[in-house]
């Protein structure tokens, strides 16, 4: 081979090459290949940068092939940019808790559910155990 | 191969110290969560034995289970295991932290403020979970790990329940599929042509053909050649478009695995490791892998193609006037692989 040096020329050319190709490689191996794709759980970590390397070596090769994740994950990237100054759960005010959080679950599931006896039911109150029952009985004593 | 349950349970009691701290931290920050420790401990091994050990076929170290809880967001699992344990606190604490930015997610990626509601509902109804297995509901909760943060799930979750509810409503053709089919049309169609000239544009048809097919094999070959994160790099890019400050979220993260196999040999990683990754970083990654493209490209076309210098340059060449025409490609479309 002789100047193997690249110029300007040349990178420009084999950036406009790549890109052609890198397009139409996407089709089609989008195309030929049935993959599995990744779950949110992995897709959100990814993103995050919160994946280990073990973990994150079959998650990048998988996004080399499957241009649906990857575009899965540039959806995602956008999405942080975009509510970048949200990223903090908003501080929960210990006064503002209402006299008995049971309605408020019962509140918002009642709306989906369409009825609150519905939501009443699809709730699961979890059991008491014996010294707890004690308690409130000594307690309403 | 990858470790078996027995040997993850055996890794996994040597850090029990580690556990238990992780696990007194979340339960003083959220104590009326009522989330039982043998719970938080199965759901950790239940992410270990899914995502950590298969993800590679070395056996799983002490290390890697070490490292994966020093990453584990505590308090958010925490939070999720109460919530699909049906615990009321902690419902009603998710709700008073997230609500209103899943919201605000939901309206920004809705068309309307009326599809906006209707995916929070739904999105609600899937972390209650309406399903019931063997006596036992569901929550969609269950599936979160605690690798990626809860909002950065919910978001996730979100985008997909929408992306569901466009789909449903929808039946048309995709446009991937629809440029894909153009694309095929045109790549045949050059093929059935028919040189209008006698046998000197015959003969220069034939070159020019044989060249451009050496042009998808080499710079397909040079782009093979590449590290997985670096044709990720590519990819992201080029295929879709994304900017060089989305790229730089990306990998914002400073241990970021990705951001790490690019600073590996940078003498930047040594002095400061956690430095801001700006646009101008990674359009220099960009450029190396673009010189390790052509250098590959180049060898490529002269060791298996025996092409000279200048007969690479007319490959170039005609691949741009191609890349320039109406039909991007589609004289080389038959040959990519």
């Amino acid at each position: 081979m002789g100047n193997t040096q690249p110029n300007n020329t040349e990178t420009v050319k084999i950036q406009g090459l790549l890109g052609g190709y890198l397009k139409l490689r996407s089709r089609r191996t989008d195309r030929d290949a049935v993959l599995a794709h990744l779950d949110e759980d992995t897709l959100t970590a990814f993103t995050e940068g919160t994946l280990s390397e073990r973990e994150a070596l079959p998650v990048v090769s998988h996004l080399t092939d499957c241009s649906f994740c990857r575009h899965k994950t540039v959806e995602i990237v956008r999405l942080e940019l975009q509510f970048a100054d949200m990223d903090a759960p908003a501080q929960v005010r210990e006064t503002s808790e209402p006299a008995s959080v049971a309605n408020v679950l019962n509140g918002i599931l009642s709306r989906i559910f369409g009825s609150s006896e519905a939501a009443v039911f699809a709730h699961e109150e979890p059991e008491k155990n014996e010294e707890e029952k004690k308690e409130e009985e000594n307690t309403e004593e | 191969m990858s470790s078996t349950r027995p040997e993850i349970d055996d890794l996994f009691a040597t850090l029990g110290k580690r556990v238990d701290e992780i696990f007194d931290r979340c339960a003083a920050n959220a104590p009326n969560f009522g989330v039982r420790k043998e719970c938080f401990e199965a759901s950790l091994k239940t992410t270990i034995g899914k995502y950590l050990a298969p993800a590679s076929s070395e056996p799983l170290t002490a290390n890697d289970i070490g490292a994966f809880l020093d990453s584990v967001q505590g308090d958010d699992l925490f939070m999720a295991l109460a919530c699909a344990n049906g615990n009321e606190r902690a419902w009603w604490e998710f709700d008073q932290q997230h609500r209103s930015y899943m919201e605000r997610v939901a309206r920004h990626l809705a068309k309307t403020d009326i599809d906006a509601q209707e995916v929070i509902d739904q999105v609600y109804v899937e972390l209650y979970g309406t399903k019931v297995v063997d006596g036992e509901r569901q929550s969609k909760f269950s599936t979160y790990s605690g690798r990626g943060s809860l909002r950065g799930w919910l978001r996730t979750v979100i985008w997909h329940a929408l992306v569901d509810l466009h789909r449903a409503g929808h039946d048309e053709v995709s446009l991937d599929e629809l440029t894909e089919t153009i694309g095929e049309g045109a790549a045949h169609a050059g093929f059935a042509e028919v040189p209008a000239g006698g046998e000197d544009e015959m003969v220069e048809r034939l070159t020019r053909d044989r060249y451009r097919s050496a042009t998808v094999s080499a710079i397909g070959n040079a782009f093979g050649a590449l590290e997985p994160h670096e044709k990720l790099l590519l990819l992201y890019y080029h295929s879709d478009g994304m900017k060089l400050r989305e790229i730089a979220r990306l990998v914002e993260n400073e241990e970021s695995p990705l951001r790490g196999w690019f600073q590996r040999r940078s003498a930047t990683r040594d002095k400061d490791p956690a430095s801001r990754i700006h646009e101008s970083t990674i359009m220099r990654w960009l450029e190396k892998c673009y010189a390790r493209v052509l250098e590959v490209f180049k060898s490529e076309l002269a060791a298996k193609h025996r092409l000279k210098p200048e007969e690479i340059a007319v490959c170039m060449e005609l691949a741009m006037e191609d890349l320039s025409g109406r039909g991007i490609y589609q004289n080389l479309a038959a040959d990519v692989k």
